[in-house]
């Protein structure tokens, strides 16, 4: 919900460009131009040599959390593993996304923290299928050769 | 450590029931991550690794994510991605293992 906010909130300084470039008068009068810069910098924040309006991205911290904690929530029928994991996934996605239309803006390791939690959720993701997989092939076994389930499981004796 | 101890002994009898074994009878991939940090508070690690290999692995990624987000590491980002796929594969490997030996009904 509010990445589709941010993100709307994204593309118009480039759709005026746009409109500026081809020397078009803009479609609607009402549309007033909104400032180059969503925020000013907080104070403090100086780190690199390029660029003082540079932030972090909105879901990176987030993503990356919530990518690490799917890995033990895997363990929990792979249910909450498979939620946190594609919540994990959607976040880091969409800001590496919004890192690489505006790679001014943003600051570089909340990018890499993004990218990490994109491929921890990823990880998190098929860990939690396989493992739902297993689940309904033991129990659908279980069900319908208990006699070879149970060889497996225990071995020969 | 007598106090030490009797922390290890009451968190062994107040351990939580996974879910899956409870209902279905066999273990998951996590189990015997319960036991395994309790043996590593005790200090046995090579009991801990037999419990559950990955461990050492989990509390290194946990401790080190923590300080990543706090402190901002320049390569935090890469080694917690190493780490995880590190555990990944071995939470993989040992579960393989544990239905190969048929351990994962006990």
């Amino acid at each position: 919900m509010s990445e589709e906010q941010d993100n709307s909130h994204e593309h118009k300084p480039i759709d005026l460009s746009k409109n500026e470039s081809s020397t078009e008068p803009p479609v609607n009068p009402g549309f007033s131009a909104p400032p180059p810069f969503q925020q000013p910098p907080p104070f403090g924040q100086f780190q690199g040599g390029f660029g003082m309006g540079q932030q972090n991205l909105p879901n990176a911290t987030a993503a990356l959390v919530l990518g690490i904690i799917a890995l033990p929530a895997c363990c929990f029928y792979g249910i909450f593993g498979i939620v946190f994991g594609i919540i994990a996934w959607i976040l880091g996605a969409g800001d590496v996304k919004k890192y690489h239309q505006n790679p001014g803006l943003y600051s570089e390791s909340s990018y890499k923290n993004a990218k990490a939690g994109k491929i921890c959720g990823m990880i998190a993701t098929i860990l939690s299928v396989l493992f739902i997989g297993i689940i309904i092939l033991f129990v659908v076994g279980a069900l319908t050769h208990p006699q070879a389930y149970d060889n497996f499981f225990k071995g020969f004796h | 450590m007598a106090n030490h101890n009797s922390l290890a002994d009451w968190l062994s009898h107040h351990l939580f029931a996974c879910p899956v074994k409870a209902y279905f009878g066999f273990d998951c991939p996590g189990c015997g991550f319960q036991r395994s940090v309790i043996s590593l508070f005790k200090g046995n690690i090579a009991e801990s690794f037999r419990f559950y290999p990955a461990t050492m692995p989990i509390l290194f990624l946990a401790v080190f994510a923590i300080i990543h987000l706090s402190m901002d590491v320049k390569t935090g980002a890469s080694i917690i991605k190493i780490a995880y796929a590190g555990i990944a594969i071995i939470i993989l490997i040992n579960y393989i293992y544990k239905i190969s030996t048929h351990q994962l009904i006990s």
